[in-house]
């Protein structure tokens, strides 16, 4: 377990390295981030701007909803880059090939194979906006409620970890499906940036029991925000994230399952 | 009970075909990579395994180190299924491909054995004495510290090579590892397999379109082709069996003369060289350059061996493939 | 002109062989457009606006149904500036600007075609507030279908401008990135520019974003009215003749640069 640690964060540290190399072009692609998170946060403070709430929900909790989206997305892509990115484009060129002659499971060695720390900028964004939020919205913060939020966007990450397996998943099998697996997890993402309970019907079924972003995010940031969805006790806020890490594990099961029919190409 | 127990192995692979106009779905194809190869290997041998593209040596290759599970057939390998206990078995093997890097591009390449070092789980006084006699045989110390993008080919070669060889595996597959080295590199990495399976008797099996790998290094060849396994011994004999025709380029002084050849030996003219295919056991070579000398003068002779492509080409014809 | 006809038809005929890649696009793009409208919709509840929410919808289904032709880009040029193959190109004698015009056309047309339509079906079987609403007036509908000609040519002309402030810089991926963000923000592709502030929209919609497809959006839901439809085709065919001009003038100038500098 430590050594496997270990290995992560010197995986990572040499990822860093590399992207370092070409330390310019890190810079300005650093600085679109930055400006296409930024964007994304000024159509949420023009809608707040032009509506001022969205049914019981003030302009600062939509920023709060806003920064936990944009925090637990981003955290993935920096630590995940490896399945959110970097998965089909390894099939294809059958570079997976020298992950399976390692003594390491495939999907660790696939983590460990990515990273995108120009994401950092969103994130700051991301925090910015978590910020903004609380303050508008005068959260008392509490140790439960950090941990709240701490649980949150780590189980969020594992969900959406997880989405994006299906995607990998998907790329085994050769199957060219991004646009259609994009829906989920960019339309999760920009859907679920505001909470769910102002959804009709069937996209709050969808969000709450297939692609559970309700579950991981929603319930535990109306808990903070106090004011709990559909008047779930506080204890919810706790236990309904887990469903992050429940997805998560599923998707790795099929995503080994998956891996036992992989071709690999080339010569 | 071999080292390497290979008995029946089977492959096949379903390809789409290109969508065709009017319908909505591309039609399904199968592909036989591997019908049924067998064959056993022993502990510190160096077998070369050979044949054209599409024979089925990758795939071989890949079912041995693990990487695809096969459809039918068994195989051992030091006692292990590769392909059940994926994670246990690598420990023991090493996989070098000639045209797909292990290591990692951008960081210098001794960073790259250190975080192989961790995934192998090694310990420190293991990895370092390893590495030293491993940079050493393959001169690799002043490039420790460059990265791999920086060297050349010959040079990458010999890192992936120290990179695979680092956890000290019993078994090395090489799948095609001089495609596209310059003379001195090839002569080098020959040099070091030697090397390797004299002095740790590492088990080797490598693939490649390179006789003349084969001639230096393999006691034992294999030829592969439309997925069966077509020979099995040393290359000599291999030569021997197949290697039924010469082909001799004759220049002449002036204008090419007419020349009678017996029936059954063929020739192409060209503009004023002449080149003849024939079996010296039909024909014996010395009746041929008599009959060659008689036509008149002759200015440039070249007699060549056959290559791989021909020799496997007479094979399959043989073969009835 | 053969010759830009040809490439045309070549490039039209490439768009329709990604058939899978089509379907999951359209289904994608369908769900953004459920997830906006909704999301719309309940902004709306509490929160009447001046803009009834049925333009909205509308708006919302137009933008999706033609979101290919805002963003799609020639992945062959991308290719080509990044391994600098593209000095071949700009040193070859016929004009490469409108060469590469060509393909954006067919590609931009055809792609939103494929996926637009089916869309647009769709969206128009939605119910009432959900879907996308028939034009305010057959005069609003003739206008916005003249209105997309010169939008189309802007949206055209700022792929190719977008491509040429590419081929300047040495890392094509930020410059290009940034571009595409302005263009989608400010074409209303993330929220209808009628929902941003008013003064902004004041300022916006003579920018040449918003005559790409906010113009013609606005002529179709009555937001524009007919009589007003002079003065916006006047606005946007200067832009095309700007963008068009500029970018030839661009794509002219990097090939001076790679003539004196050897490549």
């Amino acid at each position: 377990m430590m050594n496997t640690l270990k290995l992560y964060v010197k995986s990572m540290g040499m990822l860093i390295r590399s992207h370092m190399q070409y330390t310019s072009s890190f810079i300005m692609q650093m600085l679109a981030q930055l400006v296409m998170e930024g964007g994304e946060m000024m159509a949420v403070i023009l809608v707040v701007d032009r509506f001022g709430s969205l049914k019981q929900w003030t302009g600062g909790n939509l920023f709060f909803f806003f920064g936990m989206m944009s925090v637990s997305f981003y955290t993935t892509e920096i630590f995940g880059r490896g399945i959110t990115g970097n998965f089909p484009s390894m099939v294809r060129s059958g570079q997976l090939d020298t992950l399976l002659i390692r003594p390491r499971t495939i999907f660790f060695q696939v983590l460990c194979s990515g990273t995108d720390p120009r994401r950092i900028t969103c994130i700051a964004v991301g925090v910015a906006s978590l910020i903004m939020g609380s303050a508008m919205s005068g959260v008392v913060w509490s140790l439960p409620k950090a941990l709240a939020l701490a649980e949150s966007i780590l189980m969020s990450c594992m969900l959406i970890l997880g989405l994006f397996l299906i995607e990998a998943i998907f790329s085994i099998h050769s199957v060219k499906s991004v646009e259609l697996v994009n829906a989920i997890t960019y339309g999760g993402r920009s859907a679920c940036q505001y909470p769910i309970d102002v959804y009709p019907g069937p996209l709050k079924v969808l969000f709450t029991v297939v692609a559970p972003f309700a579950l991981t995010m929603h319930v535990p940031a109306a808990y903070i925000l106090g004011k709990p969805l559909y008047g779930w006790p506080a204890w919810t806020a706790f236990v309904t994230p887990l469903s992050g890490a429940a997805v998560l594990a599923v998707m790795i099961v099929l995503f080994n399952r998956g891996m036992r029919f992989y071709r690999s190409t080339g010569s | 009970m071999s080292y390497i127990e290979v008995n029946g192995l089977k492959k096949t692979f379903t390809v789409r075909k290109k969508r065709e106009k009017g319908k909505l779905f591309r039609e399904k194809q199968t592909v036989e990579a591997l019908k049924g190869v067998s064959f056993s290997v022993e502990k510190g041998e160096l077998v070369g395994y050979i044949g054209p593209n599409g024979a089925g040596k990758s795939t071989t290759v890949k079912i041995l180190s693990g990487i695809l599970t096969p459809d039918g057939g068994e195989a051992l390998v030091g006692g292990r299924v590769p392909w059940l206990e994926r994670r246990e078995y690598v420990k023991h093997i090493g996989v070098v491909f000639g045209q797909r890097s292990q290591l990692w591009w951008d960081v210098p390449i001794v960073d790259s054995f250190s975080l192989l070092k961790d995934i192998y789980r090694l310990s420190a006084a293991d990895y370092e004495s390893r590495l030293k006699e491993l940079t050493e045989a393959l001169q690799l110390e002043e490039f420790l510290r460059t990265p791999l993008r920086l060297l050349s080919l010959g040079q990458r070669m010999r890192a992936e090579l120290c990179g695979s060889l680092l956890h000290r595996p019993e078994l090395l597959f090489l799948d095609e590892p001089t495609i596209g080295l310059d003379a001195v590199s090839k002569l080098a990495l020959r040099d070091f397999l030697k090397w390797e399976n004299a002095e740790h008797g590492t088990t080797i099996m490598l693939t490649t379109h390179d006789m003349e790998d084969i001639a230096a290094l393999c006691s034992r060849v294999m030829v592969l082709g439309h997925g069966q396994k077509l020979y099995d011994g040393t290359l000599p004999e291999l030569l021997e069996k197949f290697d039924t025709v010469r082909t001799v380029s004759v220049k002449y002084d002036g204008a090419l003369p007419d020349i009678k050849l017996p029936e059954g030996i063929s020739f192409e003219r060209g503009e004023n060289e002449l080149s003849i295919t024939y079996a010296p056991s039909v024909f014996p070579t010395a009746k041929l350059l008599a009959t060659l000398q008689e036509a008149g003068r002759i200015s440039e002779m070249t007699l060549q061996p056959e290559n791989i492509d021909r020799l496997i080409a007479a094979m399959y014809k043989e073969m009835d493939l | 002109m053969r010759a830009y006809f040809s490439v045309f038809r070549m490039r039209l005929r490439m768009e329709t062989q990604y058939r899978g890649a089509m379907i999951g696009g359209i289904v994608c793009q369908v769900f953004f457009g459920l997830i906006l409208v909704a999301l719309y919709r309940a902004l709306y509840a509490g929160n009447p606006q001046p803009v009834p929410i049925e333009h909205v919808a509308t708006y919302v289904w137009l933008q999706q149904s033609f979101f290919r032709m805002l963003t799609s880009t020639d992945p062959d040029l991308l290719d080509k500036i990044r391994n600098g193959n593209i000095s071949y190109d700009l040193c070859r004698p016929v004009s490469m600007y409108w060469f590469y015009y060509v393909r954006a056309m067919a590609q931009k047309l055809m792609g939103s075609m494929m996926r637009g339509i089916p869309m647009l079906i769709f969206a128009s079987l939605l119910p009432k507030g959900w879907g996308l609403e028939p034009p305010a007036s057959p005069a609003g509908l003739v206008l916005a279908l003249a209105a997309l000609v010169p939008g189309f040519l802007c949206m055209c002309a700022l792929a190719n401008l977008t491509m040429g402030i590419t081929m300047r810089t040495l890392d094509p991926r930020g410059i290009s990135a940034m571009l595409d963000l302005l263009m989608i923000s400010f074409s209303g592709n993330i929220l209808p520019l009628t929902l941003f502030p008013d003064s902004w929209q004041r300022v916006l919609s003579l920018l040449p974003y918003a005559q790409l497809l906010d113009a013609p959006i606005r002529l179709y839901t009555g937001e524009y009215a007919p009589i007003e439809a002079l003065r916006i085709l006047s606005v946007q065919i200067v832009w095309a003749a700007i963008l068009i001009g500029l970018g030839k003038g661009l794509w002219n100038a990097n090939r001076r640069r790679l003539i004196v500098q050897g490549g």
